[in-house]
């Protein structure tokens, strides 16, 4: 009995090696909080995976967990991933900081990349979006067309994410429309398609003739924006077949280098968790479905500013910038340093309204 | 689109769901059933009802489809709580949750598609009043039809025997069934009603209102409809109008918001809860008289008696 389970242990032994030695591929984890739809959050962190797959090839194996919840549910699917052998897991969300945290210190030789956190190791990196810089041109293309020189904003939760392009949006509509009146509606819910559109009707009854939905990981704007004739600036996606008439660019993110980068990084052994914060100028954020509403002239201009900011000439957040009470937050010939920028509790000056504290 | 247009439409469109549905609860809560599963059966009639939209093109089969498939869900609760006598509660919010699940699973490959809206229905010359005939006119069927359901419910209770049947069953199930009311049959028939409106107010909301699916978009709708018929104390005028006040504070939030006044939005946000609560808490205000319309024997565990 006891030799037998000696001989089937070697050769289960021998076979393990004998796999190995064909070079295994590397496997990798991603886990998303929403289901990978058409479009969205899910969606785009999904091309990057694709992208990985296609530039590895049979050097990687991908495994997906998609609409899993932040908390438990989290922490025992990362586990059982690295337990399944996964070496590379991408956490594609927020709330998955913690849990993933405590796995990447009990398995040292897992990288992990995770999504807008702000906690780094050895073998765990961060990434997160300078979505600002593409609201920005956003809002210059807002301050633009609109006719009635109302603009509204339906965003989710007054995080420092969120408010930083609340702010990029009015420093750029002001750039170009002085008189424009911007207008926000804080839903104070990340998920709520229905809330979501009778906020972009509230704003459109209130006159705005351009709206921005930030955040709203779902078409729930868009619609509502070509069913009433407004334009409308969108997150995440490429949204311009839900709204052909009334999109006037999407601001998506495209993770794709920055994913392979990584994977590479870590097939190579030289992995090092770092805080990856890419906006224009390394494509992360991408501004696409310029509408056909802008004139060519228009166009030129926001390209302009897209080439400066890249290029780092000009700064979405230049001083002198003051806030909603008149504070200064950056002196003239400065910029708002990243930590200001990626900690913003405060509106510009010239918001109406108070922010969720 | 004016102001006041927006503020009136907006409420209809917010409280038509809540309403079809809290209708439906309170029919099932009248008859002596808790049913807490509300959320998953609205999300599933959403997710039929918008595959129906998306593959038929047809709405109404859309409206019927998402009431029959919630209905089969509420089979499944009444068999739970009603044959094999399980906790109302606990089997509530079991099938609640797998209601929502369901509907994740069969909406998977629709996720954050759109359908074009239900075709509306102006009502001749009344649409045409300036501001308000488009705020209160030009709606989809069911808006209209929602509260003259209401009216149809409150008479069914008040006048009719169905409704005192409904309601003896409800009161003490042993007296019904001494004087030869099959109990359990009434409040399957009460569930499977309740479970069918639930599924329309959903589909309601995936192919009239919102136009879209997603996974989690009835977003807590399912339970305001519990809370409505509680805090309504199952009075069908009082739930009516709580669904009306819960959607007109819910678009007031909005509006507020949308002005720039320096009021907190957690504090907004939070107002269409607190102000469905206080009114009808006021309207309900005397005590002796709440506990002369609940429902005996909500909640409880019948057992025929041999």
């Amino acid at each position: 009995m006891k030799t037998r389970l000696i001989s089937w242990l070697a050769g289960v032994a021998i076979a393990l090696s004998a796999a190995a030695a064909q070079a295994e591929p590397l496997k990798a984890g991603f886990i998303y909080p929403s289901p990978t739809a058409d479009v969205g959050w899910a969606k785009q962190l999904d091309l990057g995976r694709e992208a990985i797959e296609k530039e590895f090839g049979d050097k990687v194996e991908t495994v997906v967990v998609e609409a899993v919840p932040e908390g438990p549910d989290a922490a025992r699917i990362m586990n059982q991933m690295v337990t399944d052998g996964a070496k590379f897991v991408m956490l594609g969300s927020f709330g998955y900081m913690n849990d993933g945290l405590r796995l990447a210190r009990q398995q040292p030789d897992v990288a992990f990349i995770h999504a807008s956190g702000f906690k780094q190791t050895d073998n765990f990196g961060t990434f997160t979006a300078r979505n600002y810089e593409g609201f920005y041109l956003g809002g210059l293309a807002a301050g633009m067309v609109t006719k009635s020189n109302v603009i509204g904003m339906v965003a989710a939760f007054a995080i420092p994410e969120v408010v930083a392009e609340v702010n990029a949006i009015t420093l750029a509509v002001r750039k170009v429309n002085p008189d424009a009146d911007i207008k926000i509606i804080w839903l104070n819910s990340w998920f709520d398609p229905p809330k979501a559109q009778e906020a972009a009707r509230a704003l459109i009854s209130q006159g705005a003739d351009v709206l921005f939905s930030l955040h709203q990981d779902t078409p729930s704007v868009v619609n509502i924006a070509e069913a009433e004739g407004v334009h409308v600036v969108n997150t995440s996606s490429d949204m311009s077949s839900y709204g052909p008439n009334s999109v006037l660019a999407s601001v998506t993110n495209d993770w794709t280098d920055y994913f392979i980068e990584s994977f590479r990084a870590k097939l190579d052994g030289n992995f090092k968790g770092s805080d990856f914060r890419g906006g224009l100028a390394s494509g992360a954020v991408k501004v696409t479905a310029w509408s056909d509403d802008l004139t060519e002239a228009q166009i030129a201009e926001i390209k302009q500013a897209e080439t400066d900011i890249a290029s780092g000439k000009t700064h979405v957040f230049a001083g002198p910038l003051k806030d909603q009470d008149g504070n200064v937050r950056a002196e003239a010939g400065t910029n708002l340093p990243d930590e200001a920028i990626f900690g913003m509790n405060w509106l510009v000056e010239g918001l109406s309204g108070s922010l969720p504290q | 689109m004016q102001t006041i247009t927006f503020v009136l439409a907006g409420t209809l469109l917010a409280a038509t769901p809540l309403l079809i549905a809290a209708m439906g609860e309170l029919v099932a809560e009248k008859s002596g059933v808790l049913n807490l599963s509300i959320e998953g059966m609205m999300a599933l009639g959403a997710v039929t009802g918008f595959i129906v939209v998306m593959e038929t093109g047809s709405y109404w089969s859309a409206i019927a489809a998402g009431g029959l498939v919630a209905m089969l869900l509420s089979a499944l609760f009444g068999a739970v709580v009603l044959v094999a006598l399980g906790n109302q509660v606990a089997s509530g919010l079991a099938v609640g949750i797998l209601g929502v699940g369901l509907a994740a699973l069969i909406g998977k490959s629709y996720e954050s598609k759109t359908v074009p809206p239900m075709p509306k229905l102006p009502i001749p010359f009344l649409s045409d009043i300036p501001v308000i005939g488009p705020g209160l006119f030009n709606h989809v069927v069911l808006v209209y039809l929602a509260p003259l359901m209401a009216v149809g419910l409150w008479w069914l209770f008040r006048y009719s025997k169905l409704g005192l049947v409904i309601r003896a069953v409800g009161e003490s199930p042993q007296s019904a069934h001494a004087i030869g009311y099959d109990v359990v049959k009434v409040r399957f028939l009460a569930v499977l009603t309740g479970g069918f409106m639930a599924g329309v107010a959903g589909a309601f909301i995936s192919v009239a209102s919102t136009t879209l699916w997603s996974d989690g978009m009835i977003a807590g709708r399912g339970w305001i409809v519990v809370a409505l018929v509680v805090f309504g104390t199952w009075r069908v005028g009082r739930v009516a109008i709580g669904a009306y006040l819960f959607g007109v504070a819910s678009i007031a939030e909005l509006l507020v918001q949308s002005t720039g006044i320096g009021v907190p939005s957690q504090l907004l946000t939070s107002i269409p809860y607190i102000a469905t609560i206080v009114a009808i808490a006021l309207l309900s205000m005397d005590g002796r008289r709440i506990r002369l319309n609940a429902p005996v024997s909500l909640g409880q565990v019948y057992r025929e008696a041999q």
